[in-house]
């Protein structure tokens, strides 16, 4: 951080988390956080995403080490659930309460 | 903004997707439309025959409502599993509509005594003498039974077309109670099941059915 940024606070910015700062990614990270675990489909009928989108995004965020994947069979269909992992919450509240604080006196 | 309350709603946003099919509303007309066939008094009175049919008619109502979640809605809408909180709301509702069922068998009971022992159904009968009165009696125990039970539903579930179909059911246990014709009943099982009918229809049309086996088979 430099001396310029150190003065404005804008050195914050700089720490937030970029993997879940993105629009995609965080909708479906705020998802996982709600709720226990979903599927692909419901993620993706709830997200508004498209397969190939919601596909690369969860690829990300698994790779991160936010997301596990679970891949089954529901009889014949085949099923991939997906949950927040430990980690992939504590980021997600981090990266809320970073958000909050960067905009706290944005009303003001 | 607040975070806590976007995400509660995210959250309760999600959960009410899951009645967008609109077979909650389906199952419970139907449900009603049996009760009107089935259960209400013939003049030749009841026969365990009423009584069978009408448990073949409710396992009926709901294989289907089963059978819709998993077969049509599941693969459309895909899975979701949600937090404590919800089970715990689950859990409760089932502790309390098993008090309430408790409470109805017991009713049932004292009625099937008073059938059994005439002197005992007199007993009972002379408290209320006037027939119509009697009737108004039983049809508002039925109808105070069946419907807070339903808002208990809709509650618990956070179901909120369920306040509608609990005072529609409500309705329909006290006219078939009180009139005995099973034609005011079945009107009010098609007008539960109709706003169900269309939310099938537009649920249909909302969410095709999706694949994904190449997500699934990737590496």
């Amino acid at each position: 951080m430099n001396e310029n940024e150190e003065k404005t606070g804008l050195g914050a910015l700089g720490e937030i988390d970029r993997l879940v700062h993105e629009p995609a990614r965080t909708a479906v990270m705020a998802l996982l956080y709600v709720v226990e675990s979903a599927d692909f489909i419901f993620l993706m009928n709830q997200t508004g995403l498209t397969w190939g989108n919601l596909s690369a995004h969860i690829s990300k965020l698994e790779a991160a080490g936010y997301l596990s994947v679970e891949k089954s069979f529901k009889g014949k269909r085949p099923n991939t659930t997906l949950r927040l992992t430990v980690q992939g919450r504590q980021a997600f509240r981090r990266y809320a309460l970073q958000m909050k604080q960067a905009f706290r006196d944005f009303e003001a | 903004m607040n975070t806590q309350l976007d995400l509660k709603e995210l959250e309760r946003k999600a959960f009410r997707a899951t009645y967008q099919d609109g077979l909650w509303d389906l199952y419970f007309g139907l449900i009603v439309v049996c009760m009107s066939i089935f259960i209400y008094r013939p003049a030749s009175g009841y026969s365990p025959l009423n009584i069978v049919l009408a448990l073949c008619a409710f396992g009926v109502a709901y294989g289907l409502f089963w059978a819709g979640k998993k077969f049509i809605t599941l693969p459309r809408m895909g899975q979701v599993q949600f937090g404590a909180k919800r089970e715990m709301r689950k859990r409760t509702l089932i502790i309390v509509l098993s008090v309430v069922v408790a409470i109805q068998v017991v009713l049932v009971a004292l009625q099937l005594v008073a059938w059994a022992n005439p002197e005992v159904g007199a007993r009972f009968s002379s408290l209320i003498r006037d027939r119509n009165v009697m009737d108004l009696v039983v049809a508002s125990v039925g109808a105070l039974i069946v419907g807070p039970s339903m808002i208990l539903v809709a509650f618990f579930r956070d179901f909120p077309r369920g306040y509608f179909i609990a005072v529609m059911i409500a309705l329909a246990v006290f006219l078939m109670i009180y009139l005995n014709r099973p034609v005011y009943p079945i009107i009010i099982g098609a007008l539960i099941a109709l706003p169900g009918l269309v939310l099938f229809v537009r649920f249909l049309r909302n969410y095709p059915l999706q694949r994904e086996e190449a997500f699934h088979e990737r590496e």
